[in-house]
């Protein structure tokens, strides 16, 4: 029985198909002969006997229906019905002999039919010689002696030849029941071989229907029934160890490994919902989709708890530190309320002030129009110095122009001078060649060479004078320089005292602007410390607001503390259920 | 105002003196020389007047291409041409600086005429030959040649026909 149970399931079915198949085509076998044999049997009734009843039949009424013709022609007196009962009467002896050797064809192997049939056909054909004498009678009008014609032997070949046919008819009847009888036991025998060749196999195939279902079925359905379990998250079930080698087999082996594989994971996440950690997950390969995700899933869970761990570990320092931050809050919030009421106070002398700066704001506006009045003055005073300069650097510019007409005319003199010397120079120099004349001369130009000597001299005084007069000029000139630059500068200087005299105007006329703004100013001010006064008032009752708020602030902050301080717990709370997790 | 009066006593004592002094003549009435005196370059010469033509302010000076240094131009002396000569490249003196040079002393004797330049022409006078002392040995040859003679007051007579025959003079230069 091993061997049928490792041969594979492919080869299990065919083999159970193929017995199956062989006692069905020994079912189909047996019925076919069976039916064939019967089949050939009921042709054979129906060709042989029935056919050859028929025909006996047919030639009786076709010897009856001539006989009562021939019996009308008689009575008829009529020519052409006669004539036409005649041809009809030879149509069905036509007919009557194309019966008889039909039969005679079909019947050929009987001995016994033969010769009955060839004893009818010699009685025939002598009755129908004579009927043809009757209808040649009837024909002539001897209608008489036809009819005497027809009596006595006539009559009796008649009755001889039904009775013939009526004897082969009899004779048909009885082989027909005769191979009826034996087709019916053929079928008995046929079917008492079907019926025993289809309990066989029905016994046969539900034989080895049973033996598959346990080959087969059984195994996967103890398998559905564990997978059952596993798909209602029971793993707590044992699959059988089984040796076999077929698809069964394997199927059993590969569902052993995945529960065990299951199970593993079970485990793995058992520890993790224990808050065991610290394992790490192997996956079996690179597609083990569960392995995988299992070995994420506790990474991220190690690394999502350490920062849980962390962050709770904050949450209390945190916590702490908002505690103790609320405390210094509320402390801070009693000092506010003193400060408040000493602001309070505070802005009562505020008031006081501002009262007292608007009377010096109205004090301060009038002097600013005083000033005013002075800027105005101070501007006139300006004005009139301006055009004063004005004259004054007129003057100066006048001065100026006479001092280089003097400066011109002095460079003319030193011109004049130079001719002067140049003549001394010539002089000088005619006075010695008048010398060196008088010297050739000799004793002769004696008196000539003191003329010239004479006359020399008086050059050289000339030259002398005319280096005198260019001293003098010289200082002249020196004089007429810094006399240039002394009105160059008192110029400059003046044209200094219009612009700073334009400046100071300006200046004082800006600042006659500014002392009116200031006036303005100081009306303003004045306006505004009145409202100032009146805003002090909404202050003061401001104040009163936000001391009540202050206290409320610090009833507030008690409760902050509370709530601060269920906080802590919390967290201290938070730090212990985390620790219960091993990272 | 007595230190004036001293002052002027004293100058006027000087003037006397001064005027008292016997005229240097008798003995050498027959042995004076006629000169004419001129300054260059701060130093005091004098020429025979028996070589002095005239005295000319010089005026429109003519460089003259491939002549000598010494030989400066030539100037138009109402219509004669008449070549000018400076003495202190001449006689290879020092050269202190610029000076007038705006004076052409005319040199001539019967065969040769030229111009000396000179700062300025201080008078025509007469010496006694016997003032002259002769040239000192530390002199250069070339100003010991043309010299005729020094004076007491350090006048340099310098020999007029010595330098109108010297050969150096004449300048004959084909280019």
């Amino acid at each position: 029985m091993q061997w049928f149970l490792n041969l594979s399931t492919k080869s299990k079915i065919i083999c159970c198909f193929s017995f199956m198949f062989v006692l069905i085509a020994i079912v189909i076998v047996t019925a076919y002969l069976g039916i064939t044999a019967t089949t050939q049997s009921q042709k054979d009734l129906f060709h042989e006997n029935y056919t050859v009843s028929l025909d006996l039949v047919e030639l009786r009424s076709d010897q009856n229906r001539a006989r009562a013709q021939l019996l009308e022609m008689m009575m008829t007196g009529d020519r052409s019905k006669q004539q036409a009962l005649d041809r009809d009467i030879r149509e069905r002896s036509g007919d009557i002999d194309k019966l008889l050797k039909e039969l005679a064809a079909a019947q050929k192997d009987d001995q016994r039919f033969m010769a009955d049939l060839q004893e009818l056909v010699t009685v025939r054909d002598t009755y129908r010689n004579i009927r043809e004498e009757q209808i040649r009678l009837i024909l002539g009008g001897k209608i008489e002696a036809a009819r005497q014609l027809g009596l006595g032997p006539q009559e009796e070949r008649y009755g001889k030849i039904r009775d013939t046919a009526l004897k082969l008819e009899q004779l048909e009847k009885d082989q027909a029941k005769q191979r009826l009888a034996q087709s019916e036991q053929r079928t008995r025998k046929t079917l008492v071989i079907f019926l025993l060749v289809g309990v066989a196999a029905i016994f046969v195939s539900t034989a080895m229907t049973l033996a598959m279902n346990k080959a087969i079925a059984n195994p996967l359905t103890e398998i559905a029934a564990i997978a059952e379990k596993i798909a209602t998250g029971e793993l707590d079930v044992n699959v059988p160890a089984d040796g076999r080698g077929d698809e069964v087999g394997i199927l059993t082996r590969t569902f052993r490994r995945m529960v065990e594989n299951i199970k593993g994971h079970a485990d793995t996440t058992r520890r993790i919902a224990a808050g065991d950690l610290s394992g790490s997950v192997t996956p079996q390969s690179e597609r083990d989709v569960m392995g995988n995700a299992l070995a994420v899933m506790g990474r991220s869970l190690r690394d999502i708890t350490r920062e849980i761990i962390e962050g709770v570990n904050v949450l209390a320092s945190s916590s702490s530190e908002i505690m103790a931050s609320t405390n210094q809050v509320a402390a801070g919030a009693t000092e506010t309320a003193a400060a408040v009421s000493e602001t309070s106070s505070t802005v009562e002398e505020v008031k006081q002030t501002a009262n007292v700066s608007s009377q010096k704001a109205r004090t301060v506006a009038e002097a600013a129009q005083k000033a005013v009045q002075v800027a105005q003055v101070g501007r006139r005073s300006i004005e009139e110095s301006i055009v004063g300069m004005g004259r004054i650097q007129g003057q100066v510019e006048a001065i100026a122009e006479s001092i280089v007409r003097l400066s011109e005319q002095s460079q003319t003199i030193g011109e004049i001078i130079a001719t002067v010397n140049d003549l001394a120079e010539q002089s000088n120099l005619l006075a010695v060649n008048a010398a060196i004349e008088a010297a050739k001369a000799g004793e002769q130009g004696k008196g000539f060479a003191v003329v010239a000597q004479e006359v020399k001299s008086l050059a050289e005084q000339s030259k002398e004078a005319t280096a005198q007069v260019r001293t003098i000029l010289n200082d002249i000139q020196k004089a007429t320089n810094a006399a240039v630059m002394a009105t160059e500068q008192g110029n400059k200087a003046v044209e200094e005292g219009v612009r700073q005299s334009r400046e100071a105007g300006e200046a004082i006329r800006q600042m006659g602007d500014s002392i009116d703004e200031s006036a303005q100013a100081a009306v303003q001010i004045a306006a505004s410390s009145q409202q100032q006064l009146a805003g002090m008032d909404q202050v003061a009752l401001a104040m009163e607001n936000i001391r009540q708020a202050s206290e409320q602030n610090v009833t507030g902050m008690r409760q902050v503390e509370v709530t601060v301080q269920g906080l802590h717990d919390l967290g201290q709370k938070l730090k212990d259920l985390v620790a219960q997790y091993k990272v | 105002m007595s230190e004036d009066d001293n002052e002027r006593q004293r100058i006027l004592k000087a003037r006397a003196v001064a005027l008292a002094r016997e005229p240097e003549q008798g003995a050498a009435e027959e042995s004076r020389i006629g000169i004419v005196e001129f300054l260059i370059a701060d130093e005091r010469y004098a020429i025979e007047s028996a070589y002095i033509g005239e005295v000319y302010p010089l005026k429109h000076l003519t460089p003259l291409p491939c002549t000598p240094a010494y030989v400066l131009g030539v100037i138009n002396m109402r219509g004669k041409i008449l070549s000018v000569i400076d003495l202190r490249t001449f006689f290879d003196l020092p050269d202190r600086g610029l000076s007038d040079l705006n004076k052409v002393i005319v040199l001539h004797d019967g065969a040769m005429e030229f111009g000396v330049l000179a700062d300025a022409v201080i008078a025509a006078r007469w010496i006694p030959r016997s003032v002259l002392l002769p040239s000192l040995p530390t002199l250069t040859e070339i100003r010991a040649e043309y010299l005729m003679g020094v004076t007491e007051e350090r006048l340099i007579v310098l020999d007029g026909g010595k330098l109108l025959s010297d050969r150096g003079i004449i300048v004959h230069e084909e280019v």
